[in-house]
């Protein structure tokens, strides 16, 4: 749920501009009505056009690059970038544009041209509100890390990229960023992907085409994302090859189940104002004013804080939002025993640095929360129940509207292969709340439909497909704790060490089929 | 891309004849017009555009063509210009843009119509077959079929629409009128004029400007008939 830092990819800011050059006829492609899945140019911008020889030269120019390199393996394709803009809808339904990133692979050897695969790909987390997965070459775009692991990983290697900025972000108008809301997400999914199946042909590289089969992944944020387009995408008769999402928080109700009883993961002052803002603008009944929700420091001006112009740096610094106090350490004191204990301050010191005096939630959030779990549990959470379901009836706003964005939601299940990837210690995105529940929840599916893969395990043997990620994270992570010891490690556990790994995972896994 | 005018000749072969026993109050003038250019451009920018990108443009030469008309024994008014040429532009900077070639390759042509007036004084007498002289004038500079080469929408990231600014700059200009026998005279002149122009490329909706100062330098040979 976290933007992707790791992987710094320095190098290949040198290449930007460059470009397309639609061939062929566009003008039939093009469609300003602003509708959903409408490609507003045609031919849409070559932000930058790699050779597979470049691209690896500018990737080895890094140290970051070369550890990239070392985890996607040599381009085996040149990568053209174009800067996709889409009709689209808002979390209210609202209409509206947003802007994301076609990657076409170019060269003359099979992988590389005619009919290939695409993959349609939802980013993590970013709290820049220029965030754009087109600016691959701009390294002061916060997006170019993850633009570029998307190059080397898929594009380099026979891939089509379509990835949406999502709305909220770069040329969107949209004046906030509908955060997990599962159904505007995967309908904008949905919409880039219309957008870009209109542009493709239209590009310079106008020999790759779209060979039909369709693969969805994305990271932290966009695991929810993809699996939520999985879904959507199925209801739609749509068939999706196979899916990857990738250390997402899909198990929406019990995740917040978890950090309202204490569990507070890192990043969750930045991620709630995020979903409340998000299910405040969708639903309109989460609070009547922000101070309902937030402490008086922080309410004001709190819906239109993130996504920012502002780094987070500065957004601490300027005290508009606390580093990591989400929940005061003041608990609440109701004179009723259990609860009250239930909500003190946790004895682990990660969950407990999510408590302090400059909090942002109130007290009586975690109050009205927690009787309403109590009232109606998830069956997740504290302890898994059979099936794990979803709260029969729950009623306090909030929580309503996680059960509605948990993707237990439907109720469904894959019918294509599934991989769910993640690192059992992950701080940030509970790894047993969200794929955990996941897997029990389709436990009676059949086998090999939904797998999934801890890369911060031990290879199961020799025939584990997924020995050389589970090697290479732990080489990584003990590089991490090398440097910087434990901190670092949980610092940079689901921004930075995770990502690149649970990717090349994705990719072994789509490559079957 | 800026033209300007004015005479003289010299040397040429030297042959020295009568001044006319009247004045001619009008004078047409046709020759060549070899522009040089200095330009000197701001790096272009704009979303997705590297840092460092330039342009420059290639010299021309083309027609030159000039009504003068007397105003007095020393002043002559002039206006000049050259036969539109097709002028070049050229990226300048980085060898490629990602791995699109950019630096020396010709990203852009445009045609541009650059008409100057001048104000010459010519010194020594009317009579004296040789006459020096110096002027100060405005040149105006329009630039039409503007086009975006394969190799610019190239390096741009798809096809591109160019707009360039019209200009409107001081021109100055030395030269020397040499007569000929009869009405004809040879001329020939250096001449030099400020056009500077913002130029704006829209790529799919992205916008990129840059403001080029043309900085031309123009040599011209002609041929004049008075009547």
């Amino acid at each position: 749920m976290e933007k992707l830092k790791a992987l710094g990819l320095a190098s290949l800011a040198a290449c930007v501009l460059a470009a397309c050059g639609g061939n062929g006829s566009a003008g039939a492609d093009v469609d300003n009505s602003g509708a959903r899945g409408s490609l507003i140019q045609a031919p849409p911008l070559r932000t930058a056009s790699l050779t597979a020889a470049d691209l690896s030269a500018r990737l080895q120019s890094t140290t970051s690059g070369q550890q990239l390199l070392a985890v996607t393996g040599a381009p085996t394709c040149g990568v053209d970038v174009h800067y996709i803009q889409y009709g689209t809808v808002g979390g209210a339904g609202e209409q509206t544009t947003a802007s994301g990133v076609l990657m076409v692979p170019t060269g003359a050897t099979a992988p590389c041209t005619g009919p290939r695969p695409i993959v349609l790909y939802a980013h993590g987390t970013a709290t820049d509100r220029g965030y754009n997965l087109a600016a691959i070459a701009d390294t002061t775009n916060a997006a170019s890390t993850e633009s570029a692991l998307l190059a080397a990983m898929f594009a380099a290697q026979g891939y089509i990229v379509v990835a949406p900025n999502y709305a909220g972000y770069d040329s969107s108008p949209l004046p906030y960023h509908p955060f997990l809301n599962a159904d505007q997400q995967s309908k904008e999914m949905i919409d880039a992907l219309t957008a870009a199946r209109r542009a493709i042909g239209h590009v310079f590289a106008a020999g790759t085409t779209d060979n039909g089969k369709l693969f969805v992944s994305g990271y932290s944020e966009g695991g929810h994302v993809a699996m939520a387009t999985v879904r959507a995408l199925q209801g739609l008769g749509t068939t999706v090859t196979a899916s990857a999402p990738l250390s997402g928080p899909y198990a929406m109700e019990a995740f917040g189940d978890a950090i309202m009883f204490g569990s507070v993961n890192i990043g969750s002052t930045v991620f709630v104002p995020l979903i409340t803002t998000s299910y405040q603008k969708a639903y309109g009944n989460l609070y009547n004013a922000t101070t309902d929700l937030y402490s008086v420091t922080y309410a004001t001006g709190i819906e239109t804080l993130l996504p920012s112009t502002t780094s987070l740096t500065d957004l601490f610094a300027q005290n508009k939002l606390p580093q990591t106090a989400l929940f005061s350490s003041t608990t609440p004191a109701t004179g009723n025993g259990a609860l009250d204990a239930a909500l003190a301050v946790p004895a682990n010191p990660l969950f407990a640095t999510g408590f302090g005096a400059s909090n942002l939630i109130v007290n009586g959030v975690r109050v009205a929360y927690a009787l309403d779990a109590l009232a109606s549990p998830d069956g997740a959470v504290p302890t898994p129940q059979a099936g794990v379901p979803l709260a029969t009836t729950p009623q306090y706003p909030l929580r309503v509207a996680l059960k509605r964005n948990d993707l237990r939601g439907g109720p469904w299940a894959p019918t294509a292969p599934m991989l769910l990837c993640g690192g059992n210690a992950d701080p940030t995105v509970f790894f047993s709340v969200n794929a955990g529940t996941m897997q029990a929840f389709w436990a009676a599916l059949p086998a090999g439909l939904v797998t999934v893969l801890d890369v911060d395990s031990a290879p199961t043997g020799a025939g584990d497909p997924f020995a050389a990620a589970k090697v290479g994270f732990a080489q990584a992570k003990a590089a991490t704790f090398a440097a910087g010891g434990q901190t670092a490690v949980v610092q940079a556990y689901h921004g930075s060490l995770v990502p690149p790994f649970c990717a090349a995972s994705a990719r072994g896994f789509f490559s079957q089929f | 891309m800026k033209p300007t005018l004015v005479s003289f000749v010299a040397a040429s072969a030297c042959l020295s004849f009568a001044a006319p026993a009247v004045a001619q109050d009008n004078t047409v003038r046709a020759g060549i017009y070899i522009v040089r250019y200095h330009a000197k451009a701001d790096d272009i920018s704009g979303p997705f555009t590297q840092p460092g990108l330039n342009l420059d443009l290639k010299n021309v030469n083309t027609a030159y063509f000039a009504y003068i008309r007397r105003l007095s024994s020393g002043f002559d008014l002039e206006l000049a210009a050259g036969w539109p040429p097709k002028t070049e532009t050229i990226g300048k900077g980085p060898a490629t843009v990602g791995s699109v070639p950019y630096d020396g390759q010709t990203i852009a042509t445009a045609k541009w119509f650059s008409p100057t007036v001048l104000l010459n004084y010519k010194f020594l007498p009317e009579s004296s077959p040789v006459r020096p002289y110096v002027g100060v004038g405005i040149n105006y500079t329009h630039f039409y079929d503007r086009t975006s080469t394969a190799a610019g929408n190239a390096a741009s990231g798809g096809p591109t629409t160019i707009s360039l600014s019209d200009s409107i700059g001081p021109a100055g200009t030395i030269g020397v009128f040499y007569r000929l026998q009869g009405n004809w005279s040879l001329d020939g002149s250096f001449s030099m004029a400020k056009v500077k122009s913002d130029l704006e490329a829209n790529t799919s909706g992205v916008i990129r400007k840059t403001t080029i100062n043309f900085n031309p330098s123009t040599w011209v040979i002609s041929v004049g008939y008075s009547f």
